[in-house]
């Protein structure tokens, strides 16, 4: 989604779908050698889509309204450079309380940084997307809450560096190219 | 999963109503860029669930369980990381997988760092997370989150 140009003719279709075309090559290897294995993952792999279709088309619909109806000044000033550290602090929380598979949450993370959210705030709560609330109970049901609270801490607690980190690498090309005129 | 995506279905189509009425010019464009990326999304959707399909066939649970034997160190800690890094399916398999592994005598660090990694850092994942990112955004993402749960697995197992 990153290349907004339109590329023609068999080479553009490879390039752009190439994932897709992986798939069904690896599918058509996979039913030449084993055709029972190879049903049961196509069997699974739509009952899964099935099941988050009705979630991705509200996702779509979600993300059509950030675009057009959050304005860039509010995402600037609650998620961009300007905001300062409450910017990450936001991410960090909203990261934690976020729900649902990581496949939805990139093209609205991907509306909210067209906006101006700063990176460090998509991988702020990439990160803290690992804690899962929601599932703490079934967590210190099966690992103990020690194990459950150390590990959410320490999720926590390297959130914000490693955003930092990977937004410094990410923008060092675009500074290099401001400095030299 | 079917009954909260028809859920929100009703709860973004309200939303789309209440804007309606308020504005439809700009509620039409917002349904335009939804159609937009929709037909972005669904054939790479589609291509990652026939991946995950297929990488739950022919790799399933067990035998990532296999590679986490009761082996401790540098050794155990990376497997865990790349064990989780690659594994597919929803955090609730995680945790029972993960106290099965504890109970079995696999290192506490290492199965911490299995889970943070499974949640975090998704291989199979990686094209759709580059082709809504850029390569470079995804690359270094998955590559620090992966150090980051080696870090943090390091951290509680040995506190524990």
């Amino acid at each position: 989604m990153s290349s907004q140009s339109k590329p023609f003719g068999l080479w553009g279709l490879i390039r752009s779908q190439w994932l897709l075309l992986l798939a069904v090559g690896l599918y058509l290897w996979a039913f030449a050698v084993s055709p029972e294995q190879a049903s049961r993952a196509l069997g699974s792999a739509a009952a899964r889509l099935a099941s988050v279709a009705p979630l991705v088309l509200a996702v779509m619909g979600l993300v059509g309204l950030i675009q057009v109806w959050v304005s860039r000044d509010l995402v600037a000033r609650l998620l961009g450079r300007e905001a300062g550290f409450r910017a990450l602090l936001i991410a960090a929380l909203c990261g934690t309380i976020l729900i649902g598979p990581a496949y939805l949450i990139f093209p609205m993370l991907l509306a909210i940084q067209k906006q101006g959210a700063r990176w460090a705030v998509i991988v702020i709560v990439l990160a803290t997307y690992a804690v899962k609330l929601q599932m703490i109970p079934l967590e210190v049901g099966f690992l103990g809450w020690k194990f459950s609270l150390m590990r959410i801490v320490f999720t926590m607690l390297l959130a914000i560096p490693v955003g930092l980190l990977v937004e410094w690498i990410v923008e060092r090309p675009e500074r290099r190219r401001t400095r030299e005129p | 999963m079917i009954k909260v995506g028809l859920f929100y279905i009703v709860v973004i189509g309200a939303c789309y109503a209440w804007f309606w009425r308020r504005d439809r010019q700009k509620t039409a464009k917002s349904l335009q860029v939804a159609r937009q990326s929709l037909l972005r999304v669904v054939p790479l959707l589609i291509a990652i669930f026939g991946l995950i399909g297929l990488f739950e066939t022919y790799c399933p649970p067990e035998l990532i369980k296999s590679w986490l034997g009761a082996e401790s160190g540098v050794l155990a800690l990376l497997t865990g990381g790349l064990a989780g890094a690659v594994a597919i399916g929803p955090p609730l398999a995680a945790f029972p997988l993960a106290g099965s592994l504890l109970e079995s005598g696999a290192w506490a660090p290492a199965v911490a760092t299995f889970i943070v990694s499974w949640i975090s850092v998704g291989v199979v994942t990686l094209p759709f997370e580059a082709s809504v990112f850029g390569t470079r955004f995804a690359l270094l993402r998955n590559l620090l989150a992966f150090a980051a749960a080696l870090l943090i697995g390091l951290c509680v197992g040995l506190l524990l």
